[in-house]
This record gives structure tokens, C-alpha cells and sequence, in this order.
């Protein structure tokens, strides 16, 4: 027999239908994912093939309904531009968080309204690009790929703000006070030791929001629009791969539908490798 | 490894962002380019009607060798009629005719109507067992979209066709949940047959529908009716033939039940009253070989389209694009199963096109 | 990288005070980063002022109160009371937490107090990868592959659980539930995320105290864990409310788009964020259907505003005092939002 105090056995039943329960949720929650990737990989390879990456949706009522290169390119580049926009400013808000603002009030108004901007949901940013750059014939048209970018900018920013400000936060305080006590100049602090040391985290925190940024379809609906053809014109209305897939999923005809699985799966690749890499960056970190 | 995953993240973030430059580079050359008139090379942005669709998107690839680009989303003919007024478009395209609210919200200019074409908006099932000819008339359609009429075999339907063996299957219906044109035909007929209909419901591109599914676009409702069994929903022919639906042959004025074809929908357009601002309908013609569920289909334009903001060239480009449909593009409209307009009509849409101006001036359309 | 600077012999500078230009260029980069922080604060006010006016026609009209509470939404009419969009948003978030929320605890629970070490990393990446798939794949696979499956079950349980409230009739394919079941597979990652973060706060104290009492695992979790980490939880299902809330495009391709209120949870409807993406493309020259829906947008936003403002004070104060595992707050944060 045991020595230890033997633990009842409806307490041990207990335990173990509890742990099972648990368990149970978690293969609850993993089980979607294993379906979407199933139902991605089965039906969206079919449609891939070199004409799909390299031919442009036509719109043809009849026949080959063309492949999505200008949906993938239109997505680079508005993601794209919108990096360009949302890192530099996202991380310069976080280092005016963490290196001047972290105690004052003005800092945590910024702060707490940069939280609010994480909650706001991405059609309202759409909305908001639409009012404000669309129907003021902004940059001499309406719909136009990069007011699609800055809705997508919108979005990002407060995301690459928040996991910067976590990121810049972890950075000691003992290496900004040593450098400090060797001579060094603030700014100096600020650009060449603070943001060096945090900047596997800040690649990781936009490789993130790069990554939802990708994924958005809503910002894009009445900014860049949805169109057929060839576009990279960043001023004109430009096609993604989220709004080809919109577009195909309403459509009754199966081989529109499977060009909508092939963008989908195109577009989670991109996604997961993005991922994949944000992860990779933030193993290397020093801070974590 | 940590420095070259490092510098290989950096440099992918890089590559997003000369790519987002390099396209803003190159955004100026082409609109420097555009604005150089006459038959050149031209893009065109067009939106509006799903119901028209097949047909503008046909003309674009024929024009595409005449290096014509036609840019044409397809969002329904609430969203063609609101995108010209918001001046996001060169041109919209509406099935219903402008009415005087739509006119009111053209800040920009006075716009023209010019039909395209017809076409028939038919009432495609699925119901496995049934054949295509279900035979329905205007109240029955209106009392299943209604939702008073929840079931296949309900005796309103089974009177109508004696023989037929129907199936208990519940009844879903599927509608457009966007400003449709075909949504505007549709209802015009349900309100000619159904007082209710009219009373409770009403007619409009849009109405608040008291049953069903609601889609998006011709394609959306086919998509509906495609993926659900027991399902009913009004189509453009076109998308019905594509997606091989069968389609219910519809009760029409004269008392006949004709099946949607494009010599029912011609027999719908034959004859028609033509006002002075083109803003036709044939719904519900008298022709005992029409069909009911008729509908035109119009480009909208402004008149003059360069005090309206269109680039010269771009407005050129849409004087082509109009010439082509109201001439060749005539003769490939059956391939597509829809209706030639009638001389009568073809004349005064083509006097139309011939008025349309840039600041003052006639357009060549080269 | 050029951190070399720092051992620059600096000999040539007196230690007395700091050369005016040293001091200039830290003034500009003070500016600079606070001017951008400036720059956050002063986009939401316009935002916030631009959307209030911009809706105003709506709520001039219809009364704020009248538009939010009114069950009409009658476009041909001209006539716009969100109530049938707002009961759409409430049902599905709602279905979406009663679904997610146990399955978004019990997932955090198991990888972060009974799986196996090794295999907690796996788990966690796997779990918030549902993160990683955009809203239109979602939707996506809700019509083409959720929908036809899950039809005949929702049926047989229409009619089976007839007598309970608000269950019954004739199912359709895009519902309340379909829209609710894909919202919770999307809350899952974030509450999950948020959930593991509040759980590794409780101090280890506590739980070992737990087992040297003699508990065995899960009544350490019912006694140490959970009582400690409660406000924290429930901050992140309201953060999961507010992503479902304002979800958009997958909501939009399942729900059944019919403006009115559904009689069961199998009835086709509507919600907030859906009825924009639908509407807002034919709205531009309506100038009171395009306020009515810009005024949506603005509830909404509120919405949104007050769930999450309440959910991040719950989880603040739940993590007091320790800084959050920063790779699960950046993907909490990453996580999906809209659409």
C-alpha cells in the first residue's frame, strides 16, 4: 500500500474527468484550425498553378476566370506602404512612452488612447479613410491604393505601438543609466542603446501587425475597392487578396470559388510565414 | 543566425516598402500620360449593375485590343447610381431608370441614361425532382417572398401545376441585400400583382424584406439558390444559365406562362414608349409572348463629363466604350441571352451618345 | 549593432555640460517622439469628431435614442432604427462567448498548469495561429464547408429542442449560430492568450501550497488558480466581446443579411459592422442612409470603446505589479479585430 495519504477516490475521479475536460477544450480549440487548413490545402492547391500566380482576374463571364498576380501584388504594396507609415510612427510613439512619457499624465492619456485604438474595429477605419480621403476626391480620385494603406495603417499603428512599448520596457534601466553616466547624450541613449538592444522585439511586434495588416479586408472595401484586371498603381483603386477572396465567395460558379480558395490559401501562407518569422526573431531576443 | 534572421526580416520589411514606393513612382507617369485625348490608350472606371455585368465585361475584353482598359465592378445598381454621384466612377450602370431623387443627388452635372440592352430576370429554384417550367404566377411569387408561403407543396402552388409532383421541402428565399436594379424590376412586378406586396413592402432598388437570405449581387442570390436546397431567388438569365438553374415560367399580362428566353425577352421590348430622357421599363408588357420579368439596362454618364471631373482622355475612353455597346456590341448581346434594344430605342440611345460633350465641346470618342 | 558609439573615448569633452548641440538634438527628439504621441491623440479626437458629425443627419432625424432602439431598418423608406443590427451584434457576440470563452479557459488551464513542458510551446503557437487566419478565410470556410455540414445537425436540434425558448422552425444556412460559432473560433486565440498571461500571475506560493495540502491538480486549479486569476479572465472574454463585436467580413458572409430580428438563434439577421460593409458602397449619395451608417460605425465604436476600456482595467489590474510575458501581450494585441 501506499505510504502517501491516498488521495479518495471520488476526489480522484474527480481529478482526472477535470483534466480530461481540459484537455478536451484544447483539442476543441485546435480542431478548427485542423479543419481550415485541411479544407485550405485540399481545395486551394488545385486552383495553384503558374498561370494563377502570373494572370490577373478578368472578370470573364465565361471561360478562365484568371489568377490573382495583381491581387498579391496589390497586397504588398498596400501592406507595404502602410509599414512605412505605421512602424516608424508606432515606434516612435512606444519610445516617447517608455524613454519621456512613462509616468506623466500626458503619457498615459496617450497610452490609454492607444489601447483604445487596438479595440476599434478595422470597418470603422475604413469608414473613417472613406469620409475623411474618398469623398474629398483626395490626391485627384476616389478609391485609390494608398488611402487603402493608410486605413491599413490605422489598424496597425496602435498594434506595433503596444508590443514596441512592452518590448522597449524590458530594455534595464541599468544599461540607459550606464550609458548616461558615461557622457552619453539622451538622443544617443535613445537611438544607438535602447532601440538596438529592443530591436529583435520591435521586428517581431511589426512582423505581427504587418501580418493583421495583410489579413484585412474591411479598411479595404471602400478605400482601394475590389477590381479586375492589372493594377499597381498605388493611385488608383488596386485590387488584395483578402477583397479577391470577398469577391469570389459570393460568386455561384465553382471556378470562382476555387480561385477563392487558391488566393486563400496564398494569402494564410504569407501569413503563417510571417508569423513563423516573428517568432523565430523573438526567440533570438536578448530581453526574453 | 540571430543577425542574418535579423537583417533577412529588415530586408523583406524593405523590399514591402520600395515596392510601395516604386509603384507611388511610377503612379505619375501613367496618370501624365491620360490625360492625352483621342483614341489612345485609355482606362475607364465603370460600376454599378450585377444584372449588366456579362455584357460590360464582355465589351471590355473586346475593347482591350483596342487599348481600351474597362475597369467594371460590378456592386449593384444602387451603388452604380451613388458612386457617379460621388464622382468615384467615369461612368455607372443602373437598370431601373433615374428617378428625380436620383437626379437630385448629381452635384456634379446632368447626367445621361443610355439603355444597353435587355435582359430577363428570372425565378430560378432548386428543388431536386422538379423540372424547369414550374409554372407560378405574380401573387404566388409575392406570397413566397412574403414568407406567407413557407412550403413547396402549398395548394396556391400545386393549383398551378396540375401533375406536378411537389416536394414538402421548406421553402427558402434568397434575395439581393444590396441596391439592386434587379431587386427594383422584381418588386415593380410583385406590386403589380400582389396589393399586399405593395402596401406592406413596396418597390425599390432596395426594400426591407420581411423573409429570406439576403446576398450580394445577381452572382451573390445565384451562389444562395446554388447552396441550398428548397431554395427560390430572381436571377439575371444569364447567371441562371451559367449556374444551370431551373427557372419558373412566369404568368404575363396577357395571361400566358412564358419561360424566361431571349425571344420572350426581346417580345418584352418590342413596341415600348420611348421618353424624351430614355428612362424606359418593360416590366410586366402587354405582348402575349413577353416575358413579365423584363428588365432594361442603362449607362449612366454626365453629360459632360470634363466639367464633371473626368480627364479628357478618360472621357473619350467612355464615349468609345458606349459607341462600341450601342453598335458591335449589339450583336454579341445573344451570346450572353440578352435582348438587342429595338431600332426605335437604338435610334434615340445612339442621338443620346451623340450629345455627350467635354467642357463645351462634342466628344469624339476617337 | 551601433552600440559602439557608447565606448567612444569622449576625452575632448569637458564633463562640465553638455555641448548646445548635444542639447538641440535632444530637444528635437524629444519633440519629435512627443509630437508623434500628439499626433495618436489628435487623430482619434478628429476621427471621433469627424464620425459624431458626419452621423449627426442620422441622429438629428432619429434621436440618438431612437436610432439605436428603433426595430426598423428600412432603406427604401429612408427610415433607420439599428435596433434588428444591434440584437444581431448582442446575439452572435454573445453565442460567440457562452462557445469561446469555456474553450478558450480550459485550453489556457491545460497548456499552462497540465501539459507536459515540451509540449506547452507547440500548443500555444498552435492556438494562436487561429489568430493568424484572416476574417475573409474564415468566412470563406463558413459558407462553403461549415454551413452545408452543419445544416441537418442545426435541424435535428431545432426540432428536437423545440421547447426551449427562442429554438424551433425551419433552419436556414447562414444564421445567428453559424455567425456565433465562427465568432468563437476567432475569440478563442485572444482570450486564450490573455487568459495564460493572467494565469501566470498567480504566485507559485499559492499553488504549491494548494498541492502540499494534498490537493490534486484540479482542485489546486479550482482553489489557487482560478479564485486568484478570476477579474483577470473576465477581462479577457470582455476583450474577446469587444473582437466580436466588431468582426466583420466573416460575420458578414454567414449571417443572412436580413434586417430584421430573428425569432430563433437559427433565423437569418444582421449585425452593426455588417450592414457597413454591405450598405456603405450604394450610400455615398443618400446623404441620411449614409449618416445612418456612419452613425452605426459610431455606436459601434462606442461599443467597442466601453467593452474593451472595461476589459483592460480588469486585466490591468489582474497583472498588477508584473510585467506581461511580452511575446503573448504582442499577439494578444496582433490578434484579429475586425475584419
Amino acid at each position: 500500500m501506499s505510504t502517501l495519504v491516498g488521495i479518495a477516490p471520488g476526489r480522484r475521479r474527480k481529478d482526472r474527468l477535470m483534466r480530461g475536460v481540459l484537455a478536451a477544450t484544447t483539442l476543441i480549440a485546435l480542431v478548427p484550425l485542423a479543419l481550415i487548413l485541411y479544407e485550405l490545402i485540399k481545395r486551394g492547391i488545385g486552383s495553384w498553378s503558374a498561370d494563377f500566380f502570373t494572370t490577373d482576374a478578368n472578370g470573364n463571364f465565361l471561360g478562365d476566370p484568371g489568377g490573382i498576380k495583381s491581387a498579391i501584388l496589390g497586397t504588398l504594396e498596400m501592406v507595404g506602404l502602410a509599414t512605412l507609415i505605421a512602424v516608424p510612427t508606432g515606434i516612435g510613439v512606444a519610445l516617447y512612452l517608455t524613454e519621456y512619457g512613462r509616468a506623466g499624465r500626458f503619457g498615459s492619456l496617450v497610452r490609454y488612447f492607444v489601447d483604445v485604438m487596438t479595440g476599434v474595429p478595422s470597418i470603422v477605419f475604413g469608414l473613417f479613410v472613406y469620409i475623411t480621403l474618398v469623398l474629398s476626391g483626395a490626391g485627384g480620385s476616389g478609391f485609390a491604393g494608398w488611402k487603402g494603406a493608410v486605413a491599413l495603417a490605422l489598424l496597425m499603428l496602435p498594434i506595433v505601438t503596444r508590443s514596441a512599448e512592452v518590448v522597449l520596457l524590458l530594455v534595464p534601466d541599468s544599461l540607459r543609466e550606464a550609458a548616461l553616466a558615461l557622457g552619453a547624450p539622451r538622443w544617443r541613449v535613445v537611438l544607438r542603446i535602447v532601440l538596438p538592444t529592443a530591436l529583435p522585439g520591435l521586428v517581431t511586434g511589426s512582423l505581427l501587425a504587418i501580418a493583421r495588416g495583410a489579413g484585412e479586408t474591411a479598411p479595404l472595401l471602400f478605400t482601394a475597392a475590389i477590381i479586375n484586371g492589372t493594377s499597381f498603381d498605388l493611385s488608383q483603386r488596386m485590387s488584395s487578396l483578402p477583397g479577391r477572396i470577398f469577391a469570389d465567395v459570393g460568386q455561384a460558379q465553382d471556378r470562382l470559388v476555387d480561385r477563392a480558395w487558391g488566393a486563400a490559401l496564398t494569402l494564410v501562407m504569407m501569413i503563417l510565414v510571417l508569423n513563423l518569422l516573428a517568432r523565430l526573431v523573438s526567440r533570438r531576443s536578448r530581453l526574453t | 543566425m540571430r543577425t542574418g534572421l535579423m537583417r533577412f526580416s529588415l530586408a523583406a520589411m524593405l523590399v514591402l516598402a520600395v515596392g510601395a514606393a516604386a509603384a507611388c513612382g511610377s503612379s505619375n507617369k501613367n496618370s501624365g500620360s491620360s490625360g492625352s485625348g483621342g483614341g489612345a490608350t485609355a482606362s475607364i472606371n465603370g460600376a454599378g449593375s450585377t444584372f449588366a455585368a456579362p455584357i460590360y465585361q464582355q465589351w471590355g475584353n473586346a475593347l482591350k485590343s483596342q487599348n481600351l482598359t474597362v475597369n467594371y465592378q460590378p456592386v449593384g445598381s444602387g451603388a452604380g447610381v451613388a458612386q457617379l454621384a460621388a464622382g468615384t466612377v467615369d461612368f455607372g450602370a443602373s437598370d431601373p431608370s433615374l428617378t428625380p431623387d436620383d437626379r437630385k443627388t448629381f452635384k456634379k452635372g446632368e447626367a445621361a441614361q443610355i439603355p444597353m440592352a435587355f435582359g430577363a430576370i428570372t425565378v430560378s429554384y432548386n428543388l431536386s425532382g422538379v423540372q424547369k417550367g414550374l409554372k407560378l404566377d405574380g401573387a404566388t411569387i409575392a406570397d413566397i417572398f412574403l414568407g406567407k408561403i413557407t412550403k413547396w407543396n402549398a395548394p396556391a402552388i400545386a393549383k398551378l401545376n396540375p401533375g406536378v409532383k411537389l416536394p414538402g421541402d421548406a421553402i427558402t428565399v434568397v434575395h439581393r441585400s444590396d441596391e439592386s436594379g434587379t431587386t427594383k424590376g422584381f418588386t415593380t412586378f410583385l406590386a403589380a400583382y400582389s396589393p399586399e406586396w405593395k402596401s406592406k413592402v413596396g418597390v425599390d432598388k432596395t426594400v426591407k424584406w420581411p423573409t429570406g437570405t439576403g446576398a450580394k449581387g445577381n452572382d451573390g442570390v445565384a451562389a444562395g439558390v446554388k447552396q441550398q436546397k428548397g431554395a427560390i431567388g430572381y436571377v439575371e438569365e444569364a447567371y441562371a444559365l451559367q449556374n444551370n438553374f431551373t427557372t419558373a415560367s412566369v404568368k404575363n399580362k396577357a395571361g400566358q406562362f412564358v419561360e424566361p428566353t431571349l425571344a420572350s425577352t426581346t417580345a418584352a421590348g418590342e413596341g415600348i414608349t420611348v421618353p424624351a430622357d430614355l428612362g424606359i421599363g418593360i416590366i410586366d408588357a402587354a405582348n402575349p409572348k413577353a416575358y413579365p420579368i423584363a428588365s432594361q439596362t442603362f449607362v449612366l454618364v454626365y453629360k459632360d463629363m470634363c466639367k464633371a471631373g473626368v480627364a479628357k482622355g478618360t472621357a473619350s475612353g467612355v464615349k468609345r466604350f458606349v459607341d462600341y455597346g450601342l453598335g458591335e456590341g449589339q450583336n454579341v448581346l445573344g451570346q450572353l441571352q440578352y435582348a438587342k434594344l429595338p431600332a426605335a430605342v437604338l435610334t434615340k440611345a445612339k442621338a443620346a451618345a451623340g450629345t455627350l460633350q467635354c467642357n463645351g465641346s462634342p466628344l469624339t470618342g476617337g | 549593432m551601433e552600440a559602439g558609439s557608447l565606448t567612444d573615448p569622449r576625452g575632448s569633452r569637458s564633463g562640465l555640460g553638455r555641448l548646445p548641440l548635444t542639447q538641440l538634438q535632444d530637444r528635437a527628439l524629444r519633440w519629435v517622439l512627443k509630437g508623434l504621441a500628439a499626433l495618436i491623440l489628435a487623430l482619434i479626437a478628429f476621427f471621433f469628431i469627424r464620425l459624431y458629425i458626419e452621423a449627426q443627419p442620422a441622429f438629428a432625424k432619429f434621436g440618438v435614442f431612437g436610432f439605436t432602439f428603433t426595430n426598423n431598418w428600412d432603406v427604401s423608406r429612408n427610415f433607420y432604427g439599428a435596433l434588428p443590427l444591434l440584437v444581431g451584434t448582442i446575439v452572435t457576440a454573445g453565442l460567440a462567448l457562452a462557445i469561446g470563452v469555456p474553450v478558450a479557459v480550459g485550453a489556457a488551464l491545460f497548456v499552462s498548469e497540465l501539459a507536459p513542458r515540451q509540449v506547452r510551446g507547440p500548443l500555444t503557437i498552435m492556438v494562436e495561429l487561429l489568430a493568424a487566419v484572416p476574417s475573409v478565410v474564415y468566412g470563406l470556410w463558413g459558407v462553403f464547408v461549415l454551413i452545408p455540414k452543419l445544416q441537418p445537425i442545426e435541424q435535428f436540434l431545432s426540432d428536437k429542442l423545440a421547447f426551449l425558448p427562442f429554438v424551433g422552425g425551419h433552419v436556414p444556412g447562414p444564421n445567428y449560430f453559424i455567425a456565433g460559432l465562427i465568432l468563437a473560433i476567432m475569440i478563442v486565440p485572444i482570450v486564450s492568450a490573455i487568459t495564460r498571461e493572467v494565469i501566470a500571475t498567480v504566485p507559485a506560493d499559492h499553488k504549491e501550497a494548494a498541492l502540499a495540502l494534498g490537493a490534486t491538480r484540479w482542485e489546486m486549479i479550482r482553489m489557487a488558480v482560478l479564485p486568484y486569476s478570476r477579474s483577470g479572465i473576465t477581462g479577457a472574454a470582455m476583450l474577446g466581446l469587444g473582437r466580436a463585436i466588431g468582426e466583420t467580413i466573416a460575420v458578414t458572409l454567414v449571417i443572412g443579411n436580413a434586417p430584421t430580428i430573428g425569432k430563433q438563434i437559427f433565423d437569418q439577421g444582421y449585425t452593426l459592422a455588417a450592414v457597413i460593409a454591405n450598405e456603405f458602397g450604394e450610400a455615398a449619395n443618400n446623404p441620411t442612409h449614409r449618416a445612418a451608417l456612419i452613425a452605426a460605425g459610431l455606436v459601434l465604436f462606442v461599443l467597442t470603446l466601453v467593452v474593451n476600456g472595461l476589459a483592460r482595467w480588469l486585466v490591468r489590474r489582474a497583472e498588477r505589479g508584473k510585467v506581461a510575458a511580452p511575446v503573448a501581450d504582442i499577439q494578444a494585441n496582433a490578434a484579429a479585430a475586425g475584419g
